[in-house]
């Protein structure tokens, strides 16, 4: 059998993600022998521009380099899969939406600053088709190894689809939101063990929106246990401005 | 008239490039910048939650994200006047040093040694070198246990949350932990050794080192800022340190009254010296290691005692430390205004907060990469300078110069990325 051309490409973003491939210590060379790896610039310095079978990608679109980068990767590439966070959802920089530019850049950089950027900051789902999506900031570094290996032997993969909530009840930790906390656990994708709320930190909603999520009900929940919606919207802006907007459109 | 521009260098939280203009046989032009995107962090903490921030900010990096989260707590914490106690301060400490272990493992075999070998990339290196390359993941794997038994997660931490823990470290992990550490000692030794023996150019940095300090203890998280010969509060840094901006680049500079300085292992190691554990003092005189050091290439080296160091505390804290249960401090979290700085693997970094009614107004941070910059550029081109001197071949030349770029380690998987290469 063939090995299958992979490749891992970083966009705009922090590296964790490609990181966490690498964190599966006791597997990351078994991993690496069973393909065949064409770029990976984490740990190799060889780049490569032909055509590939598995395409990771992290990071978001957040300049015009990013766009050219992410379209010609998806041209050569059978399967595309978002790795993290910026890819699947957008991350912190989506949340440049809301803002004026001059408002949030640094005051060093001043108007002589060559500056690359997009209108505003995306997915990379928003910008080409994805095959497949690994979200999580970080992405689970087991959940990733479990894909290699499931895409490796040809199965398909199936995204974990059910709300924070049930894992974290699972772990049998109290409610964050009978403790006064906003939590976003009732509409966000679960499949992370609930690991924020279980070290007693809301969740954020970083693996983002169930796909049935119901915003009516969950709004008119926080609304009688007392938050403010502006600081509800505020969390869900966190790691998903863009997508939240679409989402609520209308409502 | 040569120009050398080398695109696409090692990352630097990224992407980095470098135009070298050279006349007659003379380095007239050196820009080293970062064409990473701009993700704006500062500004997009601005109007939310206090709490966010560390949150937030530990996204920044995912190789440093320990580093962050624990700087962004602190400065959270001096601006609500929230006094963390002693288990805290150890505890964080432990996240720390194990993000450190598992970058400097890293960088060493992944990044560095592959240079100093004659290889591409650790991967081309692993079928000749796989004891090397399995020594690394050990290591890796160590620094990992350790930051996830205490801040709750391999990267971005959950538990370590200002006042106190969002949960506390189990005992029994922590104890696992140092049997693990006490197993480890060859590897680290053999690593330490591994970089005191490869042979580095001679090369002398015009620099200054900066770094955390304090009077008994080698610097972790605490003390003041020790910069050559002067000592400041880390409150005043910005009287110290000033951020400049470059058209060519996405990331700022930053110099000490117009000077440049050093921050990372190397800096540390000369600023601490004589708070080094015992064993990395003997390894030091073994391999010949002496203070004052400015061979920026010789970071690797500090990265090596540094890993001994880190070993001996380690095992040393975590000897009869018993964790009492401690529930997170109460405070007021309406005003205030605080400044706490970290000691990063590559370097000082600087998180700085302003707080009214709850909501944060203003968010300064500065990373060690930003810091190394003009330092790094400073030394490419003295090195470049030097290597065209003594009649070094141009085709040599890159590798060269990304070794110089890649000891500074500034930011793990930055630095890796090999350099497309354009003569004119």
């Amino acid at each position: 059998m063939t090995k299958p051309r992979v490749g891992f490409y970083d966009l705009t973003g922090c590296q964790g993600c490609l990181l966490s491939v690498i964190f599966n210590e006791d597997e990351i060379l078994n991993i690496i022998n069973a393909v065949d790896i064409k770029e990976f610039r984490f740990i190799m310095g060889e780049k490569y521009d032909g055509e590939l079978d598995i395409c990771f990608i992290e990071g978001g679109v957040v300049s015009n380099d990013d766009m050219d980068v992410v379209k010609k990767l998806r041209e050569r590439s059978k399967i595309v899969i978002a790795l993290g966070t910026c890819a699947c959802e957008g991350n912190i920089q989506a949340m440049r939406k809301f803002h004026d530019k001059k408002d949030i850049e640094p005051l060093t950089y001043k108007k002589n600053h060559q500056n690359d950027d997009i209108d505003e900051a995306r997915a990379i789902d928003e910008v080409i088709e994805v095959e497949y999506k690994i979200p999580g900031c970080p992405p689970d570094r087991e959940e990733i190894k479990e894909f290699i290996k499931q895409v490796l032997i040809g199965k398909k993969w199936h995204d974990y689809k059910d709300p924070v909530c049930i894992e974290c009840k699972l772990r049998e930790n109290s409610c964050l939101l009978d403790k006064d906390v906003i939590c976003l656990g009732p509409i966000i994708k679960g499949g992370c063990k609930a690991v924020c709320t279980t070290n007693g930190l809301k969740c954020y909603g970083c693996r983002g929106l169930t796909d049935d999520a119901n915003f009516e009900e969950y709004f008119k929940m926080m609304k009688e246990k007392g938050f403010r919606m502006d600081e509800v919207k505020k969390i869900m802006d966190t790691f998903m401005a863009r997508r939240v907007e679409k989402a609520l459109k209308g409502k | 008239m040569t120009d050398i521009t080398l695109n696409h260098i090692a990352r630097i939280e990224g992407h980095a490039r470098l135009d070298l203009k050279i006349e007659e046989g003379k380095v007239k032009e050196c820009k080293l910048g970062s064409t990473e995107g701009s993700r704006y962090f500062q500004g997009l903490l601005v109007g939310r939650r206090w709490d966010d921030a560390p949150e937030i900010t530990s996204r920044i990096c995912g190789i440093c994200s320990s580093a962050h989260g624990v700087a962004s707590v602190m400065a959270l914490e001096k601006a609500f006047g929230v006094k963390a106690t002693e288990q805290t301060i150890r505890l964080r400490e432990l996240q720390t040093i194990g993000e450190r272990i598992r970058s400097h493992a890293a960088h060493i075999y992944f990044l560095a040694l592959p240079d100093y070998l004659g290889y591409k990339s650790a991967v081309e290196m692993a079928p000749e070198f796989g004891n090397e390359i399995k020594r690394a993941l050990r290591l890796v794997k160590l620094g990992n246990e350790m930051v996830t038994a205490v801040s709750g997660r391999v990267m971005h931490q959950v538990a370590t949350q200002v006042g106190g823990f969002g949960k506390m470290p189990v005992q029994k992990e922590l104890d696992d932990f140092r049997k693990r550490l006490i197993e480890a000692k060859k590897d680290i030794f053999e690593t330490a050794k591994v970089v005191a023996g490869l042979k580095y150019p001679e090369f002398k940095s015009d620099t200054q080192f900066f770094s955390l300090h304090e009077k008994d203890k080698y610097a972790v998280s605490y003390g003041n800022i020790k910069v050559g010969e002067t000592i400041f509060k880390q409150e005043n840094y910005l009287d110290v340190i000033k951020e400049y901006h470059e058209p060519y680049s996405n990331c700022n500079f930053v110099v000490k009254e117009g000077k440049t300085y050093y921050v990372g292992a190397l800096a540390r190691v000369n600023n601490n010296f004589s708070n080094l554990s015992g064993a990395a003092k003997d390894f030091c005189k073994e391999v010949g290691f002496k203070i004052p050091d400015y061979n920026s290439f010789k970071n690797n080296i500090a990265q090596g005692i540094e890993l001994i160091h880190y070993w001996e505390d380690t095992i040393r804290i975590l000897e009869g430390f018993k964790i009492k249960r401690e529930e997170p401090a109460r405070f007021k979290a309406n005003n205030g205004h605080g400044i706490a700085a970290n000691e990063a693997p590559r370097g000082t970094l600087w998180h700085e907060y302003r707080v009214k009614d709850g909501k944060l107004t203003f968010a300064n941070v500065i990373a060690p990469t930003t810091q190394q910059l003009r330092n790094i550029q400073d030394d490419i081109a003295k090195y470049v300078q030097m290597m065209l001197d003594s009649g070094k071949k141009k085709e040599e030349m890159p590798l060269e110069i990304e070794k110089l770029v890649r000891s500074y380690d500034p930011c793990i998987s930055c630095a890796t990325h090999f350099l497309e290469i354009n003569w004119k």
